[in-house]
């Protein structure tokens, strides 16, 4: 559990910066390029893909407006595209009105996620993923 | 509390606590009363040292900081196949202080 605030609000936006740069790196340089620089430490090694390997190209499937393309090659993509939407403006929200509300949600969902029953089922759905993922070889 | 409890106690657990935090752990140990003993001898501490293997082994999908307790930061983990491979090698070398930082928060709901 993180224990302040403030801990969680600059590690969030460090990864949501973090993010978007590497989002702009992804669009805006060619496909090769993107291709050379592997990024994925699991994939590199073993030449498996990961759990969530191939959300950058879901991601970006998802600007452009693609649904079915960003769902097929890794509907991780999604959450990620929400937790980047959201997460900073709540953070900024906060900071204005001096509240912690995106703290105390993300302890109370941090606190479901540990009940056996969610944590099994989301662990399912992970391995699902990933099982997918290497089936479409990504 | 009895002393000799006490130092049996922090034997048994060092490794599970920083080196600084342990004097502390004693002296706030042998002010409490004896009725709470039977509570803190069977708290269940994690160990640096699985987190630090599972950490090498599956530190790229988050699993060592599921395993430690940090739900949130193990989902970011997961998701960020982990933080680009950066964060994975960062955790190599921190999950072990964090391992022991989750310690003392579990005993210190016992001890305040």
């Amino acid at each position: 559990m993180i224990t302040s605030r403030n801990k969680l609000y600059t590690m969030l936006f460090i990864a949501c910066i973090a993010g978007y740069i590497w989002l702009y790196l992804s669009m805006y340089n060619n496909q090769s390029e993107i291709n050379s620089l592997n990024t994925c430490f699991i994939k590199h090694t073993t030449n498996i893909p990961c759990p969530s390997c191939g959300s950058t190209r879901s991601v970006i499937s998802l600007l452009h407006g693609n649904f079915n393309t960003a769902l097929y090659i890794n509907p991780l993509g999604f959450v990620i595209v929400l937790i980047m939407l959201f997460a900073p403006l709540w953070m900024i929200l906060d900071f204005t009105t001096k509240r912690k509300t995106l703290f105390d949600f993300y302890n109370k969902i941090e606190h479901h996620l540990k009940k056996p029953h969610y944590a099994i089922s989301l662990v399912l759905l992970v391995i699902a993923n990933w099982i997918w993922n290497i089936t479409k070889g990504l | 509390m009895d002393a000799q409890k006490v130092d049996m106690f922090i034997m048994s657990n060092t490794k599970f606590f920083e080196a600084h935090q342990i004097m502390a752990i004693r002296e706030r140990l042998l002010t409490m009363d004896d009725s709470k003993w039977h509570m803190i001898s069977t708290v269940q501490f994690k160990d640096p040292t699985t987190s630090l293997i599972v950490s090498l082994l599956g530190g790229s999908l988050g699993i060592d900081r599921f395993i430690i307790g940090d739900t949130g930061l193990g989902v970011g983990k997961l998701l960020t196949c982990g933080g680009f491979g950066i964060w994975t090698i960062i955790d190599w070398f921190m999950i072990q202080g964090a391992t022991r930082e989750k310690n003392m928060q579990k005993l210190q709901q016992f001890l305040y």
